[in-house]
């Protein structure tokens, strides 16, 4: 007779798609916030070298 | 040592990325097919659908991410070269999420075919062991500061517990164990029907595709957090 463990299939199945989603929420965060030091880098330099470009 | 900064002129990424959005609906794909049009084991019961997560993240963990990391990690001591050891980085970090889900998926289909949660057997031993390993490689790269070292300490490390990758895989043949023998990666013909092969090949082509964008969006942050980094330090 075939086992009745539908719940455990479900279990699994829900279990790997929350690793997975909060892996990709995780990278997803990381570079954004990379992204975000980068652009306040480069807008911060901009006018010192505009400065450097006007002298 | 070779500069960290990526070739410039270095354009920063940007956060829209399609590829893990198709490969995450890829693996919605394979849940409705899984779940819904694939048949039910006779004797196994529902539970055997576990094998389309359980045994893809495993075969794309061991075969293709550990691999990947001990071969980038290989040629970045012999050629120096940093994008190899983003490589490795990214390889290491995206193999430690699916053998997660391999650790996380096979206690509950082993509770449903052998009545208990985990066995101290020899392939789920060495898997959890490699899985203590990868996160002790991720942490020595979060401790060391200087790049030079840590790519070349990262890259023995890496090395050497990819050793653990053939044994695992041979731990069925040497060891007597409750861990199924191989159903396809045998030298003999798949012993899977055919619907359930389809299945499974089906998700093992998105699980590598998840993979694959996986891998390509961590990389970009490795690049874009070294970038930072020399940017930063040059400020300093």
């Amino acid at each position: 007779m075939t086992p009745d463990n539908a719940s455990y299939t479900t279990a699994a199945y829900t279990l790997a798609a929350i690793v997975y989603l909060a892996y990709v929420l995780s990278l997803k965060l990381r570079l954004r916030r990379l992204r975000a030091r980068a652009l306040a880098l480069e807008a911060s330099e901009r006018p010192r070298s505009e400065r450097a470009a006007g002298a | 040592m070779t500069s960290g900064q990526p070739s410039a002129p270095y354009s920063i990424p940007s956060q829209r990325d399609p590829l893990v959005g198709v490969a995450l609906l890829g693996i919605a794909a394979v849940y409705v097919r899984a779940l819904a049009f694939t048949p039910i084991e006779a004797r196994q019961g529902a539970a055997q659908k576990i094998m389309y997560i359980h045994a893809t993240s495993a075969f794309i963990a061991l075969y293709v991410a550990f691999v990947l990391m001990a071969v980038a990690s290989a040629l970045y001591l012999w050629l120096k070269d940093e994008k190899l050891d983003r490589v490795a980085e990214s390889a290491a970090e995206v193999g430690l999420c699916f053998t997660t889900v391999v650790l996380a998926t096979g206690p509950i289909w082993g509770k449903t075919i052998w009545g208990a949660w985990w066995t101290w057997d020899a392939r789920l031993t060495a898997t959890l062991f490699l899985w203590f390993i990868i996160l002790a490689y991720l942490l020595l790269r979060g401790a060391v500061e200087e790049r030079g070292r840590r790519a070349r300490y990262s890259a023995v490390l890496g090395i050497l517990a990819s050793f653990l990758v053939p044994f695992i895989h041979l731990s069925v043949y040497l060891f007597r164990t409750l861990h199924p023998m191989p159903i396809l990666l045998k030298p003999s013909a798949p012993s899977l029907p055919n619907e359930m092969l389809v299945t499974f090949l089906f998700s093992f082509a998105a699980f590598t595709l998840l993979f694959i964008a996986l891998l390509r969006l961590r990389y970009r942050i490795a690049t874009l957090r070294d970038y930072v980094d020399d940017r930063e330090a040059e400020r300093a």
